[in-house]
């Protein structure tokens, strides 16, 4: 799948909104419309948030070439890892809004997250 | 009492005071998913709001022997009902009942006297089937447009949007705000949420009960209770 936009970041919770942002603007350029594209800033943000609290250093978000917008959001490097009762959360949450979500396992921790949003207008 | 117990004892007593035990027990999920959709140009008490009542109706149809844990089972109810207010709330200008129904009734009359006439009807022979005005057969056609602010005006040079005029009585706008701010205070949260669901979102009493998990009954007492306090805190303000 061809690559329309890769971002790569140390995984902390103030960049979130530097992801955020910089997913609205794939979003935008790729025509998808409002909905779809908060919906997939709240499901990268989500991811990012699972892969932060299993030790992950740095967060790495790819944008593919799809229908409409594909995603995968992995973890890498080593950080320090947090238990957080929101994760059963971010994952329901993630199932809600896009149906199908795929994951990957490295060391039997959760590595990435990937998933496809919207439709073109 | 473990989760499973807990809905189990709720299902078969139907006790609103485990309802409400349950419920401030799982408020945090509502609280976590409503701050999860912040930034959609909704405030985050209303999110939060919609979330508290989509965890309530989500309690009455958990079912425990499922197998499904609650948390699993709520985050996509509540994340539903975030999206529909979305949704709701994107219709922003709603057209009068009165204008929507004569729409309604112009277009029937429309359908009806096609097939009856075999050809498409005019604004008088609608009219006259309707018995209402010519004139309020072409107002209603013309309410149902959707007009882009960006279009240009009659006479060319303007888009509508630099021809309407500002809403010049700012300051009264503002004084009545705070009035009827002031006014709410004096209401319970109880109070407060059925006059959004009955007079922000013009739901009607049934569907307000529905959402508050009460009568319609009780919502009709409540009403008329709340508007009763809220006259008597108006007057009491505009007296001052």
């Amino acid at each position: 799948m061809k690559i329309i936009f890769e971002l790569s970041f140390p995984l902390r919770s103030d960049l979130m909104t530097t992801v955020r942002l910089a997913a609205g603007g794939v979003c935008a350029l790729k025509g998808l419309d409002m909905d779809a594209s908060e919906d997939c800033k709240v499901c990268i943000t989500e991811s990012l948030l699972l892969l932060k609290h299993r030790g992950y250093a740095v967060g790495r978000v790819r944008f593919f070439e799809s229908e409409g917008l594909s995603v995968r959001v992995e973890g890498e490097g080593v950080g320090q890892e947090e238990e957080s009762p929101e994760d059963e959360i971010s994952l329901a949450l993630l199932s809600a809004l896009l149906g199908t979500v795929e994951t990957t396992e490295k060391g039997g921790k959760l590595n990435s997250v990937s998933f496809e949003i919207g439709s073109r207008k | 009492m473990t989760e499973s117990e807990l809905f189990q004892r709720y299902r078969e007593t139907g006790d609103i005071e485990l309802r409400n035990l349950i419920a401030e027990k799982y408020l945090y999920i509502a609280a976590i998913l409503a701050k999860k959709f912040v930034g959609r140009g909704v405030e985050y008490d209303d999110l939060y709001q919609v979330a508290s009542l989509a965890l309530l109706k989500g309690i009455d149809r958990f079912d425990e022997r499922k197998g499904l844990k609650f948390s699993t089972f709520i985050t996509p109810t509540i994340a539903g009902e975030i999206k529909n207010y979305f949704r709701d709330r994107s219709r922003l200008v709603h057209l009068p009942r009165k204008i929507s129904e004569l729409r309604a009734s112009v277009r029937r009359a429309a359908e009806d006297l096609t097939k009856e006439l075999g050809k498409k009807p005019t604004a008088n022979e609608i009219a006259q089937r309707l018995g209402i005005s010519e004139e309020d057969v072409l107002y209603s056609a013309e309410a149902g447009g959707v007009v882009s602010l960006d279009k240009p005006s009659e006479d060319g040079d303007m888009n509508f949007y630099d021809v309407i005029p500002a809403e010049n009585d700012v300051f009264e706008r503002i004084e009545t705000r705070d009035a009827v701010s002031s006014a709410l205070t004096a209401l319970s949260d109880k109070e407060k949420t059925l006059v959004k669901l009955r007079f922000t979102e013009e739901l009607s009493q049934a569907e307000t009960a529905r959402r508050m998990g009460v009568s319609q009954m009780y919502v009709s007492r409540m009403e008329r209770r709340v508007l009763e306090k809220l006259r008597e805190r108006l007057k009491k303000s505009m007296a001052e």
